[in-house]
């Protein structure tokens, strides 16, 4: 008798429907850019996932061999359209630990405000990427609107909205122009106020917080295995912020929190970035008060030799989206030998296997938003 | 500082009636935006203020330059060619000619002229039918009303200024680097002096050749003139000049 | 029969047999006035008139002229003009609400929506001519009979159940003592095309749309079929004139049954595939749902059907707890049509604010809301109602 009885599982086995591969990408609402999301479902439960880069390749580090070292700057701008200041500071920083130079005080203070404003500005525009991908726009254009008054202080800073070309080997392209103190104190203080409308939008309504809690959970290890890094690791409950951890240009001398929470769901994710643009307005306020404290002329850019001594050197520093970093190989010339990027969204898209995993179909929008995509810095 | 969010979120949303409280918060900004206008700038009719310091196509003053070609020398995108162009007096002078197609609007001309002829322009309004009337000729980069603010101003403090505990800016990094001759190397084809756009090298006798009696040639530089363009290192073809970097 | 000689003048054929609507052998609603019909067959007079009185110039004394002024003939063509009046109105009540809809989402999101001609109401028409002027294009492996045949069902269903609509107690196609059943019967037909359309379009965004839709009705339809019996037990009755002067009579529905109220408004916009539950079309995972392979002028008749569905939703939810084209105490009013519409536009109000607060839900979630929130929530609604009917309120 026992033998006559099918094992419950070769059931189950038997009974699957179809599972079928849908190919999300590279022209797809959901994917904010160029990539491509292979989902195995199984009705409407995906069982596997395949993310494929790459359509955006065009070559960056091999062409930046062929450029002195100050026409890299642009180009780096070019990497991640929505951190542009962020990767050219990175850059500048990289070339400078060659030089062994160290930049003027101001400079430094006046990077800490462009990459805050800049961290600002990216998390919006996650934020504007969360709202559509959940299905309501009007989160969309509350962040978009926000984002607006960051991009009007790029504008007012350096003179262009998005690829900013700030920060030069040595400081930085200007001295903060007239009055921006006080415009960058009151978009600050606006847009606290603002954000707090735009959660009311989110954390308030149970439909949202319903779609991001408890789904696509990464636990601390397997974050750490991937290599994951960025907001969406300190979800998982890693305290890792290389701002605190590991400082440059003086982010030892301004005062921050680094949220961490161990929930390692999306919901976590959101809530990471959503504490970190606070505390972005707050380092912002310190940097200027530092600023107006080392008076108006205050040197803001030295002289840097046009050459680079011979060796490697890298940095890293904490892009919006996790750790960037560039490792230089110079040979002595004023051109690199070698220019090597570590985007974060390279290796953090690699979770999205494990992540979206026994998730719905309709879910997918929703984790892979909180990896905050950008595939300029990913393809290069 | 203090966590702000965190310490008030997750909250239990049973409290606000679930999807009660984002329906409100719209309303209240619907209530607003009926009253007042909506932030929406209504692009063709209505423009944003742009700074000065706005970059927009790069524009030129054509009197002005002096057509070094450090523009085309900083270029990233390669848009910047120097062509001959008719000045005021009918004489033929070297003028930058950019291609806005390819330019893209970094600023770095303007912020490297070592005159300050190139500036940036608040101009962004730049589509045209053809490719080829992307391509801005000399007369045709000059901007009216070109102000202070355009003129993108490179100011620098030498290292060794700081160190002296006197950090004061200078207005160009060009006025201190100057090209200096490696004697050994030089054979006096005056090639510097051809190519030095302000003419500030002069070809002077240092000698007689004992084997050829033909005099020596040797370039001596006019500091005051210089603008260090680095065109007479680039065209050298012993490479005998080379920039003295102050630093 | 009646002489010819005495209609010469184009007035005698105008006023043909004394203008008499009612008393018409063929008057098609019994003994009902019914406005729209009372207009298209004055229109037809003066439009029948005319044509019969040149033809009566031409041929002296002919039969054709006669026949046209005569009860049946009068009767068909006003029928027909009838059915355009009726199907203008709905669709110029779903373009303002099209319209509105644009206006108030652009300013809760705080911009601007359509500004082309007339406060932005042109754009509408002007959307509309671009769609019918795009290619019909129809992808090449699809199964053409059912890829078109469901689309013009889907289409079809919706604006039936829109023009069946009444907007008062004169203004109506026809009037059942089933009218309500009717109505909600046609309504809920549109997902099963949706379904149908789904698997047709060999698209594997589509095919899950269109599961999705069947998943979505299966959650909403019970408690809403619910709720209408419960309207109908309060009111006594499912003729939709006898609910709205129930309510006249005494207070609106939506006081008793407020939990219905909100209950239902949900289910109507599920129901009509608004925001919060549109998941069949949900752009940010299946790039248009269920209407992927529809393009041009197709994909704008199935976005004008969406509106008629909305329409009718906010229609309903006005009929059955609003008071439909009644006021307090006014009662009937001169232009219940007016008030009837403009309580339909606040209802409309009601969900765009709706749907610019929410995000859309996922579809596991849609059967949890449908079966463990609105289905107690309706049941609970069922047993109020009873209570006040036993004891003795209503």
């Amino acid at each position: 008798m026992t033998d006559s009885i099918v094992p419950v599982k070769e059931i189950e086995e038997k009974m699957e429907t179809d599972k079928m591969w849908i190919i999300m990408g590279p022209q797809h609402p959901f994917s904010h850019g160029l990539w491509t999301l292979k989902i195995k479902v199984d009705g409407e439960i995906v069982v596997d996932a395949d993310p494929i880069v790459g359509y955006l390749h065009r070559g960056w580090e091999k062409e930046t061999e062929n450029r002195t070292y100050p026409k890299i700057i642009p180009m780096a701008d070019r990497l991640c359209y929505a951190a542009s200041m962020t990767y050219t500071h990175l850059y500048c920083m990289t070339v400078e630990k060659a030089l062994g130079i160290d930049i003027p005080e101001k400079a430094k203070y006046i990077r800490i405000v462009a990459d805050e404003v800049c961290r600002i500005n990216s998390h919006l525009m996650w934020l504007a990427a969360v709202g559509t991908d959940l299905g309501n726009l009007t989160v969309f254009l509350w962040a978009m609107r926000e984002r607006e008054y960051f991009l009007d202080l790029n504008v007012k800073l350096c003179g262009a909205r998005m690829t900013t070309n700030y920060p030069r080997i040595g400081g930085v392209r200007n001295d903060l122009t007239e009055l921006f103190e006080r415009d960058v104190i009151r978009t600050v203080d606006r847009f606290e106020k603002a954000l707090w409308d735009i959660i009311a939008l989110m954390d308030d309504s149970s439909i949202i917080v319903s779609r991001m809690k408890g789904i696509s959970y990464i636990s601390r290890e397997q974050c750490a295995n991937i290599g994951m890094t960025g907001p969406a690791m300190r979800g998982c409950g890693v305290d890792f912020d290389i701002r605190r951890d590991d400082p440059y240009d003086n982010y030892d001398k301004v005062d921050f929190e680094v949220p961490v929470l161990t929930a390692g769901d999306s919901y976590a994710r959101y809530m990471i970035r959503i504490e970190e643009m606070f505390q972005s307005c707050d380092i912002i306020r310190q940097a200027v008060q530092k600023i107006q404290a080392l008076g108006k002329n205050a040197p803001y850019r030295i002289k840097t030799p046009t050459k680079v001594p011979a060796g490697t050197h890298f940095m890293r520093m904490e892009d919006p989206r996790g750790e960037s970093l560039m490792y230089l190989v110079s040979d002595g010339t004023d051109k690199p030998y070698r220019l090597k990027v570590r985007s974060p969204i390279f290796t953090n898209v690699s979770t999205s296997k494990v992540m979206c995993q026994g998730c719905r179909i309709a879910d997918v929008p929703a984790i892979l938003a909180q990896i905050d995509m950008c595939l300029g810095e990913t393809d290069r | 500082m203090t966590i702000k969010y965190l310490d008030k979120y997750p909250k239990n949303l049973a409290k606000s009636l679930w999807v009660l409280k984002p329906q409100w918060t719209v309303l209240k900004l619907f209530a607003k935006t009926v009253v007042h206008r909506p932030v929406t700038v209504l692009y063709p009719y209505e423009k944003e203020w742009v700074p000065e310091n706005y970059r927009g196509r790069p524009g030129l003053i054509f009197d002005k330059c002096v057509g070094c070609g450090m523009c085309a020398r900083m270029c990233p995108t390669a848009c910047i060619k120097l062509v001959d162009a008719e000045d005021d007096n009918g004489k033929t002078v070297k003028r930058p000619q950019v291609n806005l197609g390819r330019c893209a609007m970094c600023g770095y001309c303007a912020e490297y002229c070592p005159v300050d002829a190139m500036t940036v322009t608040p101009e962004y309004e730049l589509a045209e039918f053809t490719r080829f009337d992307l391509i801005y000729g000399p007369r045709r980069l000059n901007y009216e009303g070109t102000t202070e603010g355009m003129k993108v101003k490179l100011e620098v403090t030498l290292p060794s200024d700081i160190e002296n505990g006197n950090p004061e800016r200078r207005v160009s990094l060009f006025d201190l680097d100057r090209p200096e001759l490696i004697d050994s190397k030089c054979i006096g084809c005056k090639k510097c002096a051809k190519v030095c756009p302000v003419n500030a090298i002069e070809m002077v006798e240092k000698g007689v050749n004992e084997k050829t009696g033909k005099p020596i040639l040797r370039p001596v530089i006019d500091n005051g003139k210089c603008i260090c363009c680095s065109n007479c290192v680039d065209d050298c073809p012993k490479d005998a000049l080379e920039i003295k970097e102050v630093l | 029969m009646s002489v010819v000689v005495e209609y010469t003048s184009i007035l005698d054929f105008i006023g043909f047999n004394s203008y008499s609507l009612m008393d018409n052998q063929y008057y098609p609603f019994l003994d009902e006035y019914n406005l729209p019909y009372a207009i298209s067959y004055g229109l037809w007079k003066i439009i029948g008139g005319t044509i019969a009185w040149l033809i009566n110039l031409i041929f002296p004394g002919n039969p054709v002229s006669e026949w046209l002024m005569g009860d049946g003939a009068s009767t068909l063509f006003a029928l027909i003009i009838f059915m355009l009046i009726i199907f203008i109105v709905v669709f110029v009540c779903t373009l303002i609400s099209l319209w509105m809809e644009r206006k108030c989402l652009g300013r809760m999101m705080d911009r601007r929506g359509t500004m082309i001609g007339m406060k932005g109401f042109l754009q509408c028409v002007a959307d509309g001519l671009k769609t019918f002027m795009k290619e019909n294009t129809i992808p090449g492996k699809v199964d053409r009979m059912t890829y078109m045949w469901t689309v013009s069902l889907v289409i079809g269903v919706s604006v039936l159940v829109a023009c069946m609509i009444p907007l008062s107690g004169r203004w109506f196609v026809v009037n059942y003592d089933t009218g309500l059943l009717i109505v909600m019967a046609f309504f809920a037909l549109a997902p099963f095309f949706i379904l149908v359309s789904g698997w047709a379009q060999n698209n594997k965004y589509s095919l899950v749309g269109g599961m999705r839709a069947a998943q979505l009705m299966i959650s909403y339809e019970v408690p809403m079929l619910i709720m209408i019996a419960t309207t109908a037990l309060l009111a006594g009755s499912f003729n939709i004139g006898d609910i709205v002067y129930a309510q006249n009579d005494n207070v609106w529905y939506f006081i008793p049954q407020i939990v219905g109220f909100i209950t239902f408004f949900f289910c109507a916009t599920a129901e009509s595939e608004r925001l919060p539950f549109d998941i069949a079309e949900a752009e940010a995972e299946l790039v248009e749902g269920w209407q992927t392979e529809y393009a041009g002028m197709k994909w704008g008749l199935i976005m004008l059907a969406d509106y008629f569905r909305g329409y009718v939703a906010c229609a309903m939810v006005t009929i059955m707890y609003l008071g439909g084209w009644t006021l307090p105490i006014i009662g009937d009013g001169p232009i219940p049509e007016i008030v009837f519409l403009l309580k339909t536009w606040f209802v409309f109000f009601l969900m765009i604010l709706v749907r610019a607060a929410l995000a859309r839900v996922r579809p596991d979630q849609i059967l949890n809301i449908g079966w463990k929130v609105f289905m107690p929530l309706s049941v609970v609604n069922l047993a109020i109602v009873l209570l006040l009917k036993v004891g003795g309120v209503f």
